[in-house]
Protein backbone atom coordinates (compact mmCIF):
# COMPACT_ATOMS: atom_id res chain seq x y z
CA UNK A 1 0.00 0.00 0.00
CA UNK A 2 2.30 2.46 0.97
CA UNK A 3 4.37 1.74 -2.48
CA UNK A 4 1.73 3.67 -3.78
CA UNK A 5 1.21 6.40 -1.41
CA UNK A 6 4.80 7.33 -0.84
CA UNK A 7 6.42 10.41 -2.13
CA UNK A 8 9.61 9.20 -1.67
CA UNK A 9 10.14 5.20 -1.59
CA UNK A 10 13.94 4.66 -0.89
CA UNK A 11 15.34 0.77 -1.12
CA UNK A 12 18.16 -0.98 -0.47
CA UNK A 13 20.22 2.26 -1.47
CA UNK A 14 23.88 1.74 -1.70
CA UNK A 15 26.11 4.49 -1.67
CA UNK A 16 30.06 4.05 -2.38
CA UNK A 17 32.33 6.98 -2.21
CA UNK A 18 35.32 7.51 -4.01
CA UNK A 19 37.76 9.09 -1.47
CA UNK A 20 41.38 9.54 -1.50
CA UNK A 21 42.32 6.77 0.97
CA UNK A 22 39.66 4.57 -1.16
CA UNK A 23 36.50 3.48 -1.66
CA UNK A 24 34.38 3.76 0.96
CA UNK A 25 30.52 2.47 1.52
CA UNK A 26 28.79 5.26 3.09
CA UNK A 27 25.47 4.52 2.75
CA UNK A 28 24.74 0.95 3.27
CA UNK A 29 21.59 -0.44 2.11
CA UNK A 30 18.84 1.27 3.77
CA UNK A 31 15.63 1.51 2.72
CA UNK A 32 12.78 3.89 4.14
CA UNK A 33 9.51 5.84 2.81
CA UNK A 34 8.29 9.44 3.22
CA UNK A 35 4.55 10.19 3.01
CA UNK A 36 2.63 13.23 2.02
CA UNK A 37 2.38 15.49 4.91
CA UNK A 38 4.77 13.24 6.80
CA UNK A 39 8.01 14.22 8.35
CA UNK A 40 11.04 11.17 8.50
CA UNK A 41 13.90 12.02 10.19
CA UNK A 42 17.32 10.41 9.35
CA UNK A 43 19.49 10.76 12.49
CA UNK A 44 22.81 9.95 13.33
CA UNK A 45 26.47 11.05 14.33
CA UNK A 46 28.42 13.35 11.90
CA UNK A 47 30.13 10.26 9.10
CA UNK A 48 27.20 8.22 9.87
CA UNK A 49 25.95 8.84 6.08
CA UNK A 50 22.81 10.50 6.47
CA UNK A 51 23.67 13.78 4.50
CA UNK A 52 24.51 11.48 2.08
CA UNK A 53 22.00 9.57 2.09
CA UNK A 54 20.04 12.84 1.65
CA UNK A 55 22.29 14.04 -1.31
CA UNK A 56 22.24 10.84 -3.00
CA UNK A 57 18.61 10.54 -3.11
CA UNK A 58 18.43 13.84 -4.92
CA UNK A 59 21.47 12.84 -6.99
CA UNK A 60 23.80 16.16 -6.08
CA UNK A 61 27.00 14.22 -5.28
CA UNK A 62 29.60 14.22 -7.20
CA UNK A 63 29.06 12.21 -10.34
CA UNK A 64 31.98 10.20 -11.08
CA UNK A 65 33.29 10.18 -7.32
CA UNK A 66 29.74 8.81 -5.81
CA UNK A 67 28.28 5.35 -6.76
CA UNK A 68 25.05 4.96 -6.27
CA UNK A 69 22.47 1.25 -6.23
CA UNK A 70 19.06 0.52 -5.09
CA UNK A 71 16.20 2.33 -6.18
CA UNK A 72 15.11 6.12 -5.36
CA UNK A 73 11.82 6.75 -6.50
CA UNK A 74 10.59 10.26 -5.91
CA UNK A 75 6.78 10.36 -6.94
CA UNK A 76 7.16 7.06 -8.70
CA UNK A 77 10.25 7.85 -10.98
CA UNK A 78 13.44 6.03 -9.98
CA UNK A 79 16.53 8.72 -10.06
CA UNK A 80 18.94 5.86 -9.93
CA UNK A 81 18.06 3.96 -12.80
CA UNK A 82 16.83 6.62 -14.79
CA UNK A 83 19.23 9.68 -15.14
CA UNK A 84 17.31 12.29 -17.14
CA UNK A 85 14.92 11.51 -13.80
CA UNK A 86 16.48 13.42 -10.94
CA UNK A 87 16.99 16.44 -12.95
CA UNK A 88 13.51 16.21 -14.17
CA UNK A 89 12.09 16.18 -10.41
CA UNK A 90 14.62 18.90 -8.84
CA UNK A 91 12.81 22.13 -8.23
CA UNK A 92 9.78 21.20 -9.33
CA UNK A 93 8.25 17.70 -6.93
CA UNK A 94 11.29 17.64 -4.70
CA UNK A 95 13.07 20.28 -3.31
CA UNK A 96 16.73 20.74 -0.88
CA UNK A 97 17.09 23.22 2.32
CA UNK A 98 20.79 22.81 2.31
CA UNK A 99 22.88 22.85 5.30
CA UNK A 100 24.88 25.87 5.33
CA UNK A 101 22.60 28.98 4.46
CA UNK A 102 25.48 31.64 4.27
CA UNK A 103 27.47 29.43 1.49
CA UNK A 104 23.75 27.96 -0.47
CA UNK A 105 23.05 31.31 -2.50
CA UNK A 106 25.32 32.73 -5.10
CA UNK A 107 27.00 35.87 -3.56
CA UNK A 108 27.12 37.80 -6.66
CA UNK A 109 23.06 37.78 -7.24
CA UNK A 110 20.77 39.14 -5.75
CA UNK A 111 18.11 37.40 -3.48
CA UNK A 112 15.15 38.06 -5.93
CA UNK A 113 17.48 37.22 -8.93
CA UNK A 114 17.65 33.75 -7.31
CA UNK A 115 14.08 33.68 -5.88
CA UNK A 116 12.53 34.80 -9.23
CA UNK A 117 14.83 32.51 -11.27
CA UNK A 118 13.40 29.76 -9.12
CA UNK A 119 10.16 30.69 -9.81
CA UNK A 120 10.70 31.13 -13.44
CA UNK A 121 12.18 28.15 -13.65
CA UNK A 122 8.97 25.93 -12.79
CA UNK A 123 6.87 28.88 -14.33
CA UNK A 124 8.16 29.99 -17.16
CA UNK A 125 5.00 32.00 -18.58
CA UNK A 126 5.55 34.01 -16.07
CA UNK A 127 7.21 37.87 -16.30
CA UNK A 128 9.46 38.70 -14.45
CA UNK A 129 7.51 40.95 -13.25
CA UNK A 130 4.96 38.29 -12.25
CA UNK A 131 7.70 36.29 -10.54
CA UNK A 132 8.77 39.46 -8.71
CA UNK A 133 5.19 39.50 -6.78
CA UNK A 134 5.17 35.80 -6.44
CA UNK A 135 8.44 35.76 -4.96
CA UNK A 136 7.69 38.70 -2.59
CA UNK A 137 4.68 36.78 -1.46
CA UNK A 138 6.99 33.58 -1.09
CA UNK A 139 9.26 36.05 1.35
CA UNK A 140 6.43 37.24 3.27
CA UNK A 141 4.97 33.88 3.71
CA UNK A 142 8.83 32.47 5.57
CA UNK A 143 8.37 35.67 7.77
CA UNK A 144 10.66 38.30 5.76
CA UNK A 145 9.40 41.28 6.82
CA UNK A 146 9.50 44.49 3.74
CA UNK A 147 9.88 41.74 1.11
CA UNK A 148 10.04 44.28 -1.56
CA UNK A 149 12.71 46.33 -0.52
CA UNK A 150 14.95 43.58 -0.22
CA UNK A 151 14.10 42.02 -3.29
CA UNK A 152 17.43 43.37 -5.08
CA UNK A 153 19.26 42.74 -1.52
CA UNK A 154 22.14 40.67 -1.79
CA UNK A 155 23.28 37.39 0.44
CA UNK A 156 25.71 39.04 2.60
CA UNK A 157 22.93 41.38 3.58
CA UNK A 158 21.19 39.34 5.55
CA UNK A 159 21.53 37.13 8.65
CA UNK A 160 22.00 33.30 8.54
CA UNK A 161 18.63 32.66 10.04
CA UNK A 162 17.17 34.73 7.23
CA UNK A 163 18.92 33.03 4.36
CA UNK A 164 17.95 29.96 5.82
CA UNK A 165 14.23 31.76 5.49
CA UNK A 166 14.81 32.71 1.99
CA UNK A 167 16.15 29.25 1.00
CA UNK A 168 12.80 27.75 2.37
CA UNK A 169 10.94 30.29 -0.16
CA UNK A 170 13.24 29.12 -2.99
CA UNK A 171 12.91 25.47 -1.89
CA UNK A 172 8.96 25.97 -2.01
CA UNK A 173 9.28 28.47 -5.24
CA UNK A 174 8.26 25.43 -7.32
CA UNK A 175 5.23 23.73 -4.98
CA UNK A 176 7.36 20.54 -4.70
CA UNK A 177 5.76 17.75 -2.70
CA UNK A 178 8.73 16.71 -1.21
CA UNK A 179 11.69 18.84 0.83
CA UNK A 180 14.60 17.12 1.54
CA UNK A 181 15.98 19.64 4.65
CA UNK A 182 19.63 18.30 5.05
CA UNK A 183 20.46 20.16 8.58
CA UNK A 184 18.61 23.20 7.91
CA UNK A 185 19.23 24.52 11.40
CA UNK A 186 22.75 23.47 12.50
CA UNK A 187 24.34 26.20 10.93
CA UNK A 188 22.37 28.92 13.09
CA UNK A 189 21.62 30.27 16.66
CA UNK A 190 19.16 28.22 19.04
CA UNK A 191 16.69 30.66 19.15
CA UNK A 192 17.09 30.71 15.19
CA UNK A 193 17.02 27.35 15.27
CA UNK A 194 13.51 27.12 16.73
CA UNK A 195 12.21 29.51 14.15
CA UNK A 196 13.09 28.00 11.12
CA UNK A 197 11.95 24.44 12.72
CA UNK A 198 8.52 26.28 13.69
CA UNK A 199 8.26 27.41 10.28
CA UNK A 200 8.90 24.43 8.54
CA UNK A 201 6.34 22.66 10.34
CA UNK A 202 3.49 25.76 9.61
CA UNK A 203 4.58 25.38 5.95
CA UNK A 204 3.91 21.55 6.40
CA UNK A 205 0.67 21.81 7.71
CA UNK A 206 -0.23 23.99 5.51
CA UNK A 207 1.00 22.85 2.29
CA UNK A 208 1.33 18.84 3.16
CA UNK A 209 4.34 18.81 2.13
CA UNK A 210 6.53 15.51 2.63
CA UNK A 211 9.73 16.22 4.80
CA UNK A 212 12.91 14.07 4.88
CA UNK A 213 15.06 15.86 7.44
CA UNK A 214 18.32 15.29 8.50
CA UNK A 215 19.85 16.17 12.05
CA UNK A 216 22.17 14.91 14.67
CA UNK A 217 20.17 16.82 16.85
CA UNK A 218 17.38 14.56 18.98
CA UNK A 219 15.62 17.42 19.97
CA UNK A 220 15.18 18.94 16.64
CA UNK A 221 13.74 15.18 15.41
CA UNK A 222 11.99 14.55 18.00
CA UNK A 223 10.21 17.80 17.51
CA UNK A 224 9.59 17.73 13.86
CA UNK A 225 9.48 13.75 13.48
CA UNK A 226 6.40 11.48 12.66
CA UNK A 227 8.97 8.17 12.04
CA UNK A 228 13.04 8.38 12.78
CA UNK A 229 15.42 6.19 11.61
CA UNK A 230 18.84 6.17 13.42
CA UNK A 231 21.96 6.01 11.28
CA UNK A 232 25.19 4.51 12.74
CA UNK A 233 28.27 3.64 9.94
CA UNK A 234 25.65 3.55 6.62
CA UNK A 235 23.30 1.45 8.22
CA UNK A 236 19.74 1.91 10.69
CA UNK A 237 20.53 0.53 13.89
CA UNK A 238 16.69 1.71 15.04
CA UNK A 239 13.69 2.86 13.33
CA UNK A 240 10.21 3.85 14.54
CA UNK A 241 7.99 6.20 15.53
CA UNK A 242 9.40 9.49 17.29
CA UNK A 243 7.71 9.40 20.46
CA UNK A 244 8.80 5.49 20.51
CA UNK A 245 12.48 6.34 19.81
CA UNK A 246 12.86 9.08 22.37
CA UNK A 247 11.32 7.35 25.06
CA UNK A 248 12.27 4.05 25.07
CA UNK A 249 15.52 3.75 22.85
CA UNK A 250 16.34 0.42 22.29
CA UNK A 251 20.17 0.53 21.22
CA UNK A 252 22.96 2.07 23.09
CA UNK A 253 23.97 3.99 20.28
CA UNK A 254 20.41 6.19 20.64
CA UNK A 255 21.24 6.64 23.80
CA UNK A 256 24.21 8.37 23.51
CA UNK A 257 22.24 10.47 21.23
CA UNK A 258 19.88 11.42 23.86
CA UNK A 259 22.12 12.12 26.48
CA UNK A 260 24.08 14.68 23.82
CA UNK A 261 20.77 16.64 23.85
CA UNK A 262 20.95 19.31 26.78
CA UNK A 263 17.95 21.12 25.82
CA UNK A 264 15.71 18.26 25.30
CA UNK A 265 14.35 18.76 29.20
CA UNK A 266 13.45 22.22 28.17
CA UNK A 267 11.72 21.29 24.94
CA UNK A 268 9.66 18.55 26.95
CA UNK A 269 8.21 21.19 29.41
CA UNK A 270 7.74 24.29 27.42
CA UNK A 271 6.95 22.71 23.84
CA UNK A 272 6.33 25.32 20.96
CA UNK A 273 4.93 28.14 23.45
CA UNK A 274 8.63 28.30 24.17
CA UNK A 275 9.51 28.85 20.40
CA UNK A 276 7.03 32.04 20.01
CA UNK A 277 9.41 34.91 21.21
CA UNK A 278 12.43 33.26 19.26
CA UNK A 279 10.11 33.84 15.95
CA UNK A 280 9.04 37.42 16.62
CA UNK A 281 12.53 38.50 17.33
CA UNK A 282 14.46 36.72 14.31
CA UNK A 283 11.63 37.85 11.82
CA UNK A 284 12.27 41.63 12.86
CA UNK B 1 34.00 57.26 -3.19
CA UNK B 2 35.13 60.36 -3.78
CA UNK B 3 37.93 60.26 -1.25
CA UNK B 4 38.89 57.00 -2.92
CA UNK B 5 39.12 58.61 -6.08
CA UNK B 6 41.16 61.60 -5.18
CA UNK B 7 43.85 59.32 -3.51
CA UNK B 8 43.75 56.64 -6.12
CA UNK B 9 44.70 59.55 -8.66
CA UNK B 10 47.10 60.88 -6.07
CA UNK B 11 49.29 57.48 -6.28
CA UNK B 12 48.45 57.45 -9.74
CA UNK B 13 50.87 60.43 -10.43
CA UNK B 14 53.11 59.42 -8.15
CA UNK B 15 53.93 56.39 -9.68
CA UNK B 16 54.46 58.41 -13.38
CA UNK B 17 56.57 60.58 -11.88
CA UNK B 18 58.80 58.24 -10.21
CA UNK B 19 58.34 56.05 -13.37
CA UNK B 20 59.51 59.10 -16.00
CA UNK B 21 62.23 59.53 -12.87
CA UNK B 22 63.93 56.65 -13.22
CA UNK B 23 63.74 56.38 -17.14
CA UNK B 24 65.39 59.99 -17.06
CA UNK B 25 68.10 58.40 -15.65
CA UNK B 26 68.42 54.83 -17.13
CA UNK B 27 68.36 56.60 -20.57
CA UNK B 28 71.32 58.69 -19.17
CA UNK B 29 73.38 56.19 -17.42
CA UNK B 30 73.12 53.31 -20.49
CA UNK B 31 76.58 53.98 -22.93
CA UNK B 32 75.96 55.67 -25.92
CA UNK B 33 75.59 59.73 -26.68
CA UNK B 34 72.82 60.74 -28.45
CA UNK B 35 75.57 63.83 -30.16
CA UNK B 36 77.06 60.98 -31.88
CA UNK B 37 74.03 59.75 -33.38
CA UNK B 38 72.73 63.17 -34.74
CA UNK B 39 76.49 64.53 -35.94
CA UNK B 40 77.61 63.55 -39.26
CA UNK B 41 80.72 61.12 -39.24
CA UNK B 42 83.15 64.05 -39.71
CA UNK B 43 81.60 66.10 -36.80
CA UNK B 44 84.55 67.44 -34.58
CA UNK B 45 84.07 67.42 -30.90
CA UNK B 46 83.29 71.02 -30.87
CA UNK B 47 80.57 70.55 -33.20
CA UNK B 48 79.64 67.35 -30.70
CA UNK B 49 79.52 69.88 -27.95
CA UNK B 50 77.48 72.01 -29.65
CA UNK B 51 74.79 69.69 -30.44
CA UNK B 52 74.75 68.22 -27.09
CA UNK B 53 74.18 72.02 -25.83
CA UNK B 54 71.54 72.26 -28.26
CA UNK B 55 69.59 68.95 -26.59
CA UNK B 56 70.32 70.45 -23.32
CA UNK B 57 72.53 67.69 -22.22
CA UNK B 58 75.78 69.83 -21.56
CA UNK B 59 75.01 70.89 -17.97
CA UNK B 60 75.51 68.24 -14.79
CA UNK B 61 72.58 65.38 -14.57
CA UNK B 62 71.11 67.08 -11.63
CA UNK B 63 70.76 70.37 -13.78
CA UNK B 64 68.93 68.35 -16.71
CA UNK B 65 66.68 67.03 -14.36
CA UNK B 66 65.86 70.35 -12.77
CA UNK B 67 64.90 71.49 -16.40
CA UNK B 68 63.10 68.52 -17.41
CA UNK B 69 60.91 68.54 -14.23
CA UNK B 70 60.49 72.41 -14.97
CA UNK B 71 59.09 71.46 -18.75
CA UNK B 72 57.46 68.62 -17.45
CA UNK B 73 55.07 70.57 -15.10
CA UNK B 74 54.35 73.45 -17.81
CA UNK B 75 53.71 70.00 -20.06
CA UNK B 76 56.27 70.07 -22.37
CA UNK B 77 57.84 67.01 -22.80
CA UNK B 78 60.87 68.01 -25.01
CA UNK B 79 61.29 67.99 -28.31
CA UNK B 80 62.13 64.64 -30.34
CA UNK B 81 65.86 64.66 -31.86
CA UNK B 82 65.09 62.37 -34.34
CA UNK B 83 61.40 63.43 -35.81
CA UNK B 84 62.71 67.07 -34.93
CA UNK B 85 58.80 67.43 -33.64
CA UNK B 86 57.27 67.93 -30.11
CA UNK B 87 57.57 64.18 -28.41
CA UNK B 88 54.55 64.29 -26.88
CA UNK B 89 53.14 64.62 -30.54
CA UNK B 90 54.83 62.29 -32.09
CA UNK B 91 53.97 59.20 -29.77
CA UNK B 92 50.10 60.56 -29.91
CA UNK B 93 50.51 59.80 -33.39
CA UNK B 94 51.11 56.20 -33.04
CA UNK B 95 48.74 56.12 -29.99
CA UNK B 96 45.92 55.28 -32.24
CA UNK B 97 47.40 52.52 -34.01
CA UNK B 98 48.27 50.66 -30.54
CA UNK B 99 45.19 51.21 -29.30
CA UNK B 100 43.67 49.35 -32.07
CA UNK B 101 45.69 46.79 -31.91
CA UNK B 102 44.82 46.34 -27.90
CA UNK B 103 41.15 46.41 -28.41
CA UNK B 104 40.65 44.38 -31.00
CA UNK B 105 43.47 41.81 -29.43
CA UNK B 106 41.45 41.78 -26.11
CA UNK B 107 38.42 41.40 -27.77
CA UNK B 108 39.22 38.47 -29.66
CA UNK B 109 40.96 36.83 -27.22
CA UNK B 110 37.97 37.38 -24.97
CA UNK B 111 35.61 36.34 -27.78
CA UNK B 112 37.51 33.07 -27.87
CA UNK B 113 38.96 32.14 -24.81
CA UNK B 114 36.08 32.67 -22.40
CA UNK B 115 33.83 30.33 -24.28
CA UNK B 116 36.68 28.35 -24.48
CA UNK B 117 37.07 28.30 -20.79
CA UNK B 118 33.71 27.45 -19.76
CA UNK B 119 33.82 24.76 -22.13
CA UNK B 120 37.08 23.20 -20.68
CA UNK B 121 35.59 23.82 -17.20
CA UNK B 122 32.05 21.97 -18.00
CA UNK B 123 34.68 19.07 -19.38
CA UNK B 124 37.13 19.47 -16.41
CA UNK B 125 39.45 16.75 -16.46
CA UNK B 126 38.51 14.32 -19.65
CA UNK B 127 40.95 14.14 -22.67
CA UNK B 128 39.17 16.78 -24.88
CA UNK B 129 40.09 19.30 -21.88
CA UNK B 130 43.44 18.00 -22.25
CA UNK B 131 43.71 18.67 -26.38
CA UNK B 132 42.00 21.80 -25.76
CA UNK B 133 44.88 22.88 -23.18
CA UNK B 134 47.74 21.73 -25.02
CA UNK B 135 46.75 23.05 -28.03
CA UNK B 136 46.70 26.45 -26.38
CA UNK B 137 50.04 26.63 -24.35
CA UNK B 138 51.62 25.46 -27.81
CA UNK B 139 50.46 28.82 -29.07
CA UNK B 140 51.40 30.30 -25.60
CA UNK B 141 54.61 28.57 -26.20
CA UNK B 142 55.80 30.14 -30.00
CA UNK B 143 57.07 32.98 -29.93
CA UNK B 144 55.29 35.75 -31.07
CA UNK B 145 57.98 36.74 -33.76
CA UNK B 146 57.91 33.04 -34.93
CA UNK B 147 53.97 32.72 -35.29
CA UNK B 148 53.21 36.70 -36.95
CA UNK B 149 55.71 34.92 -39.74
CA UNK B 150 53.92 32.25 -40.44
CA UNK B 151 50.75 33.75 -40.61
CA UNK B 152 52.36 35.88 -42.94
CA UNK B 153 53.87 33.07 -45.12
CA UNK B 154 50.77 31.37 -44.86
CA UNK B 155 48.42 33.94 -45.04
CA UNK B 156 49.88 37.03 -47.42
CA UNK B 157 52.46 34.86 -49.43
CA UNK B 158 51.37 31.45 -50.04
CA UNK B 159 47.28 32.93 -49.87
CA UNK B 160 47.95 36.05 -50.46
CA UNK B 161 44.68 36.91 -49.00
CA UNK B 162 45.45 39.61 -46.30
CA UNK B 163 47.97 42.30 -46.38
CA UNK B 164 52.00 41.48 -45.31
CA UNK B 165 52.14 44.71 -43.50
CA UNK B 166 51.40 48.15 -42.17
CA UNK B 167 47.98 49.60 -41.89
CA UNK B 168 46.80 50.45 -45.44
CA UNK B 169 42.93 48.84 -44.87
CA UNK B 170 41.19 47.35 -41.97
CA UNK B 171 42.26 43.79 -42.83
CA UNK B 172 45.92 44.77 -42.06
CA UNK B 173 44.71 44.61 -38.30
CA UNK B 174 44.13 40.83 -39.31
CA UNK B 175 47.25 38.90 -38.68
CA UNK B 176 48.73 41.40 -35.80
CA UNK B 177 45.53 40.77 -34.17
CA UNK B 178 45.25 36.87 -34.44
CA UNK B 179 49.00 36.55 -33.09
CA UNK B 180 48.37 38.56 -29.94
CA UNK B 181 45.22 36.95 -29.72
CA UNK B 182 47.34 33.12 -29.99
CA UNK B 183 49.73 34.52 -27.25
CA UNK B 184 47.60 35.36 -25.06
CA UNK B 185 44.31 32.33 -25.30
CA UNK B 186 46.40 29.88 -23.02
CA UNK B 187 46.60 32.08 -20.72
CA UNK B 188 43.10 33.53 -20.27
CA UNK B 189 40.80 30.22 -20.84
CA UNK B 190 43.23 28.29 -18.04
CA UNK B 191 41.80 31.38 -16.17
CA UNK B 192 38.31 30.87 -16.40
CA UNK B 193 38.52 27.02 -16.34
CA UNK B 194 40.13 27.44 -12.92
CA UNK B 195 37.66 30.00 -11.40
CA UNK B 196 35.26 28.14 -12.78
CA UNK B 197 36.06 24.92 -11.10
CA UNK B 198 36.18 26.67 -7.89
CA UNK B 199 32.53 28.41 -8.62
CA UNK B 200 30.92 24.93 -9.64
CA UNK B 201 32.33 23.02 -6.66
CA UNK B 202 30.70 25.68 -4.17
CA UNK B 203 27.58 24.59 -2.27
CA UNK B 204 25.90 27.84 -4.12
CA UNK B 205 26.19 25.66 -7.18
CA UNK B 206 24.77 22.49 -5.72
CA UNK B 207 22.05 24.08 -4.11
CA UNK B 208 21.18 25.40 -7.79
CA UNK B 209 21.31 22.39 -9.09
CA UNK B 210 19.07 21.66 -6.68
CA UNK B 211 16.51 23.67 -7.37
CA UNK B 212 16.46 22.59 -10.94
CA UNK B 213 18.62 24.93 -12.88
CA UNK B 214 19.88 23.31 -15.95
CA UNK B 215 23.84 22.32 -15.92
CA UNK B 216 24.25 24.96 -18.86
CA UNK B 217 22.79 27.51 -17.00
CA UNK B 218 25.24 26.34 -13.76
CA UNK B 219 28.37 27.09 -15.81
CA UNK B 220 27.46 30.63 -17.71
CA UNK B 221 24.89 31.93 -14.62
CA UNK B 222 26.52 30.93 -11.88
CA UNK B 223 29.81 29.54 -12.83
CA UNK B 224 31.14 32.70 -15.01
CA UNK B 225 29.07 35.18 -13.54
CA UNK B 226 31.15 34.33 -10.15
CA UNK B 227 34.51 33.88 -11.76
CA UNK B 228 33.94 37.73 -13.50
CA UNK B 229 36.43 39.51 -11.25
CA UNK B 230 39.53 37.46 -11.57
CA UNK B 231 38.92 37.42 -15.27
CA UNK B 232 38.55 41.41 -15.32
CA UNK B 233 41.53 41.65 -13.45
CA UNK B 234 43.85 39.16 -16.10
CA UNK B 235 41.99 40.64 -18.31
CA UNK B 236 42.42 44.55 -17.37
CA UNK B 237 46.22 43.36 -16.57
CA UNK B 238 46.72 42.03 -20.50
CA UNK B 239 44.79 45.04 -22.02
CA UNK B 240 47.44 47.44 -19.92
CA UNK B 241 50.75 45.75 -21.09
CA UNK B 242 49.22 45.12 -25.19
CA UNK B 243 48.90 49.41 -24.13
CA UNK B 244 52.71 49.12 -23.84
CA UNK B 245 52.98 48.55 -27.48
CA UNK B 246 53.79 44.77 -29.00
CA UNK B 247 57.38 45.41 -29.82
CA UNK B 248 58.31 42.60 -31.89
CA UNK B 249 54.61 42.09 -33.28
CA UNK B 250 54.73 45.93 -34.74
CA UNK B 251 57.90 45.39 -36.00
CA UNK B 252 57.15 41.89 -37.86
CA UNK B 253 54.26 43.74 -39.43
CA UNK B 254 55.30 46.97 -39.72
CA UNK B 255 52.58 48.24 -37.82
CA UNK B 256 52.79 51.47 -36.84
CA UNK B 257 52.51 52.00 -33.04
CA UNK B 258 53.75 52.68 -30.12
CA UNK B 259 56.29 49.61 -29.83
CA UNK B 260 57.96 49.83 -32.79
CA UNK B 261 58.23 53.66 -32.10
CA UNK B 262 59.73 53.17 -29.01
CA UNK B 263 62.35 50.59 -30.92
CA UNK B 264 63.66 53.46 -32.88
CA UNK B 265 63.59 55.96 -30.13
CA UNK B 266 66.09 53.40 -28.12
CA UNK B 267 67.98 53.26 -31.49
CA UNK B 268 68.50 56.30 -31.73
CA UNK B 269 69.20 57.39 -28.01
CA UNK B 270 66.65 60.03 -28.73
CA UNK B 271 65.63 60.30 -25.14
CA UNK B 272 62.80 62.90 -25.01
CA UNK B 273 60.63 60.54 -26.80
CA UNK B 274 61.71 57.55 -25.12
CA UNK B 275 60.90 59.61 -21.86
CA UNK B 276 57.05 60.71 -23.99
CA UNK B 277 56.16 57.21 -24.77
CA UNK B 278 56.81 55.89 -21.22
CA UNK B 279 54.84 59.09 -20.11
CA UNK B 280 51.59 58.49 -22.32
CA UNK B 281 51.56 54.47 -22.07
CA UNK B 282 52.53 54.40 -18.09
CA UNK B 283 49.28 56.77 -17.64
CA UNK B 284 46.87 54.73 -20.08
CA UNK B 285 47.68 51.73 -18.53
CA UNK B 286 46.94 53.58 -14.86
CA UNK B 287 43.87 54.45 -15.93
CA UNK B 288 42.83 50.90 -16.67
CA UNK B 289 44.01 49.37 -14.09
CA UNK B 290 42.19 52.57 -11.88
CA UNK B 291 38.71 51.75 -14.44
CA UNK B 292 39.19 48.26 -13.50
CA UNK B 293 39.22 49.00 -9.68
CA UNK B 294 36.13 50.39 -10.14
CA UNK B 295 34.24 48.39 -11.88
CA UNK B 296 34.95 45.42 -8.83
CA UNK B 297 31.80 46.75 -6.89
CA UNK B 298 29.59 46.40 -9.86
CA UNK B 299 30.82 42.51 -10.74
CA UNK B 300 31.01 41.85 -6.58
CA UNK B 301 28.30 43.78 -4.19
CA UNK B 302 30.42 42.63 -1.52
CA UNK B 303 33.56 44.77 -2.62
CA UNK B 304 33.42 48.40 -1.29
CA UNK B 305 36.16 50.36 -2.62
CA UNK B 306 37.93 52.22 -0.05
CA UNK B 307 37.19 49.80 2.53
CA UNK B 308 40.08 47.03 2.38
CA UNK B 309 42.64 47.95 -0.45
Amino acid sequence: MSEETSLLDVDELQIELITANGVVRAVDGVSFTVGRGETVTLIGESGSGKSTTAMGVLRLLPEGLAVCSGSVRIAGRDVIADPGAAPAVRGRTVSLIPQAPMTALSPVHSIGRQLGGAIRLCHPELSRAEARDRGTELLAQVRISKPETRWKAYPHQFSGGMLQRILIAIALAGEPQLLVADEPTSALDATVQASVLDLLMELQERTGVGMLMITHDLGVARLVSDRIHVMKDGRFVESGPAEQIVRRPAEPYTRDLLAAVPRLGAWDEDGEGHTEPAVQGAAS
Amino acid sequence: MAAYLARRIGQSLLTVFLTLTTVFLLVRLAPGDPAAAYAPPTASSADLQRIRAQFGLDGPLITQYGIFLRDLFTGDLGTSYSFRAPAFDVVMDRMPYTITLAVSAIAVTTVIAVPLGVWMARRADTKRELGANVLTIAGQSMPDFWTGVMLLTVFAVLVPVLPASGFTSWSGLVLPTVTVAILQLALVSRLVRREMTVALAAPYTTVARSRGVSERALAWRYGLRNSAVPLLTALGTRFAALLNGVVVVEVVFGWPGVGSLVVRALATRDYPLIQATVVVTATLAILVQLIVDLAYPLLDPRVRLGKAA
